[in-house]
C-alpha cells in the first residue's frame, strides 16, 4: 500500500453553509503534498477533517487505511496535526512543551528524552527552550511547534499554514526542517498554503483549491506547463478566471 | 494629548459596547442587580418594620401592684400588644409552652418587688432601683429577626422618662432551643448572626465567582491559543481533557474551600472568645456555631457547589471564541451566584413567599449558604439534601460537558445573538 490519505467525494456544510463539495484526493508515503487556495477556501476545514476534529458530511477519508470516523483513535495515533497559528502553553518552557507533548506517545522516561532531545535539535532554539513560551517570539514559538509535530516521527504530518505570519529567516528555517525531515525519515506531509510560490518550492504535489472545489491538481511543474504560466499564482488566477 | 488616543479611544468603546456579550454583562445585568438587591433590601426592613408594628410581649406579672398596671398600661399604649398572666415564673411560662399559646416570641417578668422598689425610688431613696427581666427568643433566621429586644429597649427608656430618670433597670437573657440562657443579650448575639450571615454568603460570591473566572479562563485560553485543536487530535481520551480540566480548578477550588473554612474557623473562634467575655457559652450546643459534623457536611456542600459551578463554567466557556468572550459569558452564571447570597444575607428562606422559596431552592449556588444556616441549628438533613442536588445537577451538567468534548461541537460551537445587532454575512474562520 502506497496510499497515505485517499479521500473520496467529501463533502462538509456548516448550517447551510457548504465548506467542502465532493473532495477527492490521494496523497502518496513519504510525499509533500500541498492544499493551495485563498483564504475561505476551505483548506483548514479539509485538514480538520483528516485530523479527525471535524466529522464529514458525506464522503470518506482514509489515512493509511483507517477511517477518520470509525477510526478516528487509530488515526490519532499516527498522525500529528499543526494548526494554524497555533500557541503553545506560555508559562511552560519550550522543553516542558515537548516534554507534555512526547508523553502522549510514550510512558518510557528515556523514549520521552530521545524525543525531546529530537524536537530540540529539529527547533534549533537552544538554551531558550529553558524559557517559558511566553517569552518567544512568533517565530520561535512555531519553529517549536513544528518540531512538535515532526519530533515523533508520525506517519502522517498534518501541518496548516506552517510559515503564515514569518519573516524570511524563520520561513526559510521551517521550510528546511520538514524538507530535511521528509528525506531522512520518510515521513508523509500535508499542509496547506496560500503562499503558492513557498509551496511551489517545497511541495512533490498540490492540489488548487477554491470554494471548497478542486479547481487543479499535479505536479507544480506539470501545472505551470499545462496553463502556460511562470508560475503557481498564475495558473491558480487562470483556473479561478480572474486572468 | 496623546496623538491618536482620540480615534483609539472611540474605537475601544464602539467595539465594547456593540459587543452583546459585554452589554449584557457588564451593562444590562448590573442595572437590574442593584434595583432588584434594593427591593430584597426594601422587602426586608418592610417586614422588620411591619413584624416590629405587630410586636407583642407576655408579661408575667409577679408583683401585681400599681407600679406592674403602669408599665402593663404603657406598653399597651404603645402599640405593644401585652398578653398578661399573673403570678407565673419564666420557667413555668417555658414548661407550660406560654410563649406559643400566645403566639409571641418574648416575654416580660415583673419581679414580687416591683412597685415596692419604685415606690422607694420614686420617693427619693436612688439606691433602690426596680427591675424588669427581658426573655427573647433568639432567631438564627435573617440580619433583622431579632428586633424585639431593641424595641423593648426603647419602651424602657421612654418610660423611665415619664415616670423617673433611670427607674427601672433590665436584665436580659436569651431563649436558645427552648432553653433560658441568664444574661446573655440578645444584643451580641445578634451581631453574631449578623456577622456571619454576611461574612459567609460574600466569601461564597468571591469564591465562586474567582474559581468560575479561572476555569473560563483555563478553557478559553486552549481555544485562543489553539492549544486545544492540537489536543483533541492527540491520541488522548477526550473525557480526559474536560476531567484534566476540571481537576485542575477543582484543586484550586478545594484549597479555596479549606482556605475558607479554615478562615470561617478563625472567625468564629475570635467570636467565640469575645462572647466568653460577656458569658460562659458553649456556641455549639446553642445552635449558634457548627458542630465538627456541620463544618465537614458545610464543607462538602461548598466543595460540590463549587464543583457545579467550575463545570457550567468550563461548559458555558467552551462557546467562547477568546478569553474575553469567556469571561463576558461566565458573567451570566454571576447573577445566579449574587441574588441568592444578597437575597440570604438579609432574609430567611423560611419566611419567602413558595415562588421565591423554589427558584432559590432550585439555583444550586444557594445551597452552601442555606447549609450553613442549617448546620448552626443542626438542622443537618437540609444540608444533606442540598449536597445531594447539587451534586445531581453537577452530574448532569459533567455530562452534557463530556458529550460537548466528544463531537466537533467543541470547535465549532459559538453563542450567536440574532437580533441584538446587525452584521454583515460573511464566511467565519471555520471555513477556511
Amino acid at each position: 500500500m502506497n496510499t497515505a490519505i485517499e479521500m473520496s467525494n467529501l463533502t462538509k456544510d456548516f448550517g447551510s453553509i457548504r465548506a467542502l463539495s465532493r473532495l477527492s484526493l490521494k496523497v502518496e508515503i513519504g510525499e509533500i503534498f500541498g492544499l493551495i487556495g485563498p483564504n475561505g477556501a476551505g483548506k483548514t476545514t479539509a485538514l480538520r477533517v483528516i485530523a479527525t476534529l471535524l466529522l464529514p458530511t458525506s464522503g470518506s477519508v482514509e489515512v493509511f487505511g483507517l477511517d477518520v470516523v470509525h477510526e478516528a483513535a487509530g488515526v490519532r495515533k499516527i498522525i500529528t496535526y499543526l494548526p494554524e497559528e497555533a500557541g503553545a502553553y506560555p508559562n511552560l518552557s519550550g522543553w516542558e512543551y515537548l516534554e507534555f507533548m512526547a508523553k502522549f506517545g510514550t510512558n518510557d522516561k528515556n523514549r520521552v528524552h530521545e524525543i525531546v532531545s529530537e524536537g530540540a535539535e529539529i527547533c534549533g532554539l537552544g538554551e531558550r527552550l529553558k524559557s517559558k513560551a511566553k517569552t518567544y517570539s512568533k517565530g520561535m514559538k512555531r519553529r517549536l511547534l513544528v518540531a512538535r509535530a515532526l519530533m515523533t516521527k508520525p506517519k502522517l504530518a498534518i501541518l496548516d499554514e506552517p510559515t503564515s505570519g514569518l519573516d524570511v529567516l524563520h520561513s526559510y528555517h521551517v521550510r528546511e526542517i520538514i524538507k530535511r525531515y521528509v528525506k531522512e525519515h520518510g515521513v508523509t506531509v500535508l499542509l496547506s498554503s496560500h503562499n503558492m510560490l513557498e509551496v511551489e518550492h517545497l511541495c512533490d504535489r498540490v492540489i488548487l483549491i477554491n470554494k471548497g472545489q478542486i479547481v487543479a491538481e499535479g505536479r507544480p511543474q506539470e501545472l505551470k506547463e499545462k496553463f502556460g504560466s511562470a508560475n503557481l499564482e498564475e495558473v491558480f488566477a487562470k483556473v479561478v478566471g480572474l486572468a | 494629548m496623546l496623538e491618536g488616543f482620540g480615534n483609539f479611544l472611540i474605537k475601544e468603546l464602539k467595539e465594547m459596547i456593540r459587543d452583546p456579550k459585554i452589554l449584557i454583562g457588564m451593562l444590562i445585568v448590573p442595572a437590574l442587580m442593584f434595583p432588584l438587591l434594593g427591593s430584597i433590601i426594601n422587602f426586608a426592613t418592610q417586614s422588620a418594620r411591619e413584624e416590629a408594628a405587630k410586636t407583642s410581649v407576655l408579661v408575667l406579672n409577679n408583683d401585681g401592684g400599681t407600679y406592674s398596671e403602669v408599665l402593663i398600661s404603657f406598653l399597651n399604649s404603645s402599640g405593644v400588644k401585652a398578653f398578661v398572666v399573673n403570678n407565673t415564673s419564666p420557667e413555668e411560662a417555658m414548661s407550660e409552652n406560654l410563649l406559643s399559646d400566645y403566639n409571641t416570641t418574648q416575654f416580660m417578668e415583673i419581679p414580687a418587688n416591683f412597685t415596692g422598689n419604685m415606690t422607694q425610688y420614686v420617693q427619693g431613696n436612688s439606691n433602690v432601683k426596680a427591675s424588669v427581666n427581658f426573655y427573647g427568643v433568639f432567631s438564627v433566621g435573617s440580619v433583622f429577626g431579632n428586633i424585639g429586644s431593641s424595641i423593648f429597649d426603647g419602651l424602657v427608656e421612654r418610660f423611665n422618662r415619664q415616670i423617673a430618670p433611670n427607674a427601672i433597670t433590665t436584665e436580659k437573657s436569651t431563649i436558645i432551643k427552648g432553653e433560658i440562657q441568664k444574661g446573655v443579650d440578645p444584643r451580641i448575639l445578634s451581631g453574631l448572626v449578623l456577622s456571619q450571615a454576611i461574612a459567609m454568603p460574600i466569601m461564597i460570591m468571591i469564591l465562586l465567582s474567582y474559581s468560575m473566572q479561572i476555569a473560563a479562563t483555563s478553557v478559553a485560553m486552549e481555544k485562543e491559543e489553539k492549544t486545544l485543536e492540537t489536543l483533541l487530535s492527540l491520541p488522548m481520551d477526550r473525557f480526559a481533557i474536560l476531567l484534566g480540566k476540571l481537576s485542575g480548578s477543582i484543586i484550586i477550588a478545594a484549597l479555596g474551600a479549606l482556605a475558607f473554612l479554615f478562615g470561617l474557623t478563625y472567625y468564629m473562634g475570635s467570636l467565640t472568645a469575645t462572647m466568653a467575655l460577656g458569658a460562659s457559652l458553649d456556641l455549639v450546643s446553642l445552635g449558634l456555631a457548627p458542630s465538627f459534623f456541620g463544618y465537614l457536611l458545610l464543607g462538602v456542600s461548598l466543595f460540590v457547589t463549587l464543583l457545579s459551578a467550575l463545570a457550567l463554567a468550563v461548559i458555558i466557556s467552551a462557546f467562547a471564541e477568546d478569553v474575553k468572550g469567556a469571561q463576558a459569558i461566565v458573567g451570566y452564571i454571576y447573577p445566579f451566584v449574587f441574588i441568592p447570597s444578597l437575597a440570604l444575607m438579609y432574609l430567611d428562606i423560611n419566611t419567602l413567599p413558595l415562588v421565591i422559596k423554589i427558584v432559590l431552592y432550585a439555583i444550586p449556588f444557594s445551597h452552601p449558604i442555606i447549609a450553613s444556616k442549617a448546620v448552626m441549628v443542626g438542622d443537618y438533613w437540609t444540608a444533606v439534601l442540598g449536597i445531594v442536588y447539587v451534586a445531581a445537577f453537577t452530574l448532569v451538567i459533567m455530562y452534557a460537558a463530556s458529550r460537548l468534548f466528544a463531537t466537533e461541537k467543541i470547535l465549532t460551537a459559538k453563542l450567536k445573538f440574532r437580533g441584538l445587532r446587525k452584521r454583515k454575512e460573511r464566511p467565519s474562520e471555520e471555513f477556511q
